[in-house]
């Protein structure tokens, strides 16, 4: 197969595509709300329905972390953002009101090394079909992650204590690929290579990549809840 | 609190530590972050209060006194913060750093820099003698942008497939002295945030209850 060549997880569109319909449904806003909708649902869709699902799911680990940093970290936290408070308070109306700061984080950091361990990664890129398993749990465990933030529920102390734990917790599995020196998935050991790396020093990139993302993503929203907290204080 | 921050610092500058740093960039970078961070934090925290007065002598202190527009200069969070980023970036310039390796009053230098500038910030974060010259967001906002300035410095690190300094060849000791610094800036910094932050977090739980 060409790396050139789309690969497909057709349940990922049809969930963008009802998600769509929904937000459509429910008086969408305009503006920046309808655009960080809009772009967190195409990057749960385009990345894993285009040639980069092709590349991750039959050659290089560095762009399937690269898709699950992607559809784990920045697509949910943009899905959350482009929701009204209407739409916000709906869903706590249904059943989100019981999600707790510290059960999120847990089954986030869960969701995010469950997925990333040798067996079922392995697994997962050997049949092909349960690759639709590892990334729904990873959308799954970012949309839960994000939720109590976008929700409004945390002030900005808890908030920053919220993604300074979650940002040093989840930062050992970035870090080791980075430091690996030998590969960790068979899958890819036996893959066909591709742009000259070995497997080590795709699996090293990988780990560049996800740790770079990570940090950028988790600054960022640090940055957002200290000028929070720079405002109360003002006040 | 105070010896311990001063035995910190002793046992960086002497013994083995000294010279492991000779060879390993990793020990380097520990032996840095404790002189001009971590035990920098101790001591600053040791000597808040009344205890400040004391710290130096009457004659010193007068001298102090005279300088104290300087001194009122060189701690507004702006300066402060600027001086101790650009030491951080100096300071890790291949070319200084071999140089600093290579020469001893420049070693001592740049040891001297690393204390100045720790304490610059530590003061403004821990605030010792209670100016208030930053709000509780402010500290934390401070403590926020050195973590991020390290981490663009540990990223360099740790990202890096060529060995930066030539006095230490292993591409693994460099990572690793990203990974020390990472982790020294989460322990100190983080320690901070918490202990700011915690008063907050149980206001926000009192008047949510």
């Amino acid at each position: 197969m060409s790396p050139t060549d789309f690969s497909w997880e057709p349940a990922f569109i049809v969930l963008a595509v009802v998600a769509a319909v929904a937000y459509a449904w429910s008086t969408p806003p305009r503006g920046w709300r309808l655009a960080s909708f809009a772009a967190g649902l195409f990057l749960v869709a385009a990345p894993l329905n285009s040639p980069m699902e092709t590349i991750a799911a039959h050659r290089l680990l560095l762009i399937h972390l690269v898709q699950n940093a992607l559809i784990a970290d920045i697509a949910p936290l943009l899905i959350l953002i482009g929701l009204t408070p209407a739409m916000k308070a709906w869903l706590e109306r249904h059943g989100a009101r019981r999600i707790r700061a510290r059960w999120a984080i847990l089954a986030w950091l869960v969701a995010w090394y469950g997925t990333h361990l040798a067996g079922f990664y392995n697994w997962a890129l050997d049949t092909g079909w349960a690759l639709n398993i590892e990334h729904a749990i990873l959308i799954a465990g970012g949309l839960l992650f994000w939720w109590p933030l976008a929700a409004g529920r945390l002030e900005a102390p808890a908030a920053l204590a919220y993604l300074g734990a979650a940002f040093v917790a989840s930062s050992f599995l970035g870090l080791a690929f980075i430091f690996s020196s030998h590969p960790f998935y068979s899958f890819y050991e036996r893959a066909p290579r591709l742009w000259g790396f070995s497997a080590t020093r795709d699996q090293n990139l990988g780990g560049i990549a996800m740790n770079g993302e990570q940090t950028f993503v988790f600054l960022a929203a640090i940055g957002y809840y200290v000028s929070r907290l720079l405002t109360e204080d003002e006040r | 609190v105070f010896a311990l921050g001063l035995a910190a610092t002793v046992a960086a500058l002497v013994g083995p530590m000294d010279r492991w740093a000779d060879t390993h960039l990793a020990v380097h970078m520990l032996q840095h972050v404790i002189i001009g961070d971590a035990a920098i934090a101790v001591l600053v925290f040791a000597l808040r209060g009344p205890l400040l007065v004391f710290l130096l002598p009457a004659p010193v202190l007068v001298r102090v006194a005279r300088a104290r527009s300087f001194f009122s200069l060189l701690l507004r969070p702006r300066v402060a913060f600027a001086l101790w980023a650009a030491n951080l970036g100096i300071w890790h310039v291949p070319y200084l750093y071999d140089l600093a390796l290579r020469h001893d009053t420049v070693h001592y230098l740049e040891h001297a820099c690393w204390v100045a500038a720790g304490l610059l910030v530590w003061t403004l974060l821990i605030d010792p003698g209670g100016h208030r010259r930053l709000t509780v967001g402010g500290r934390i906002a401070l403590a926020a942008a050195m973590f991020a300035c390290g981490q663009v410095l540990t990223d360099v690190l740790v990202f890096g497939f060529h060995p930066l300094y030539p006095a230490y060849p292993r591409l693994t000791d460099q990572k690793l002295a990203g990974v020390v610094m990472m982790a020294e800036q989460l322990l100190t910094l983080g320690t901070l945030a918490f202990v700011l932050l915690r008063p907050r977090m149980r206001a926000s739980r009192l008047v949510a209850a």
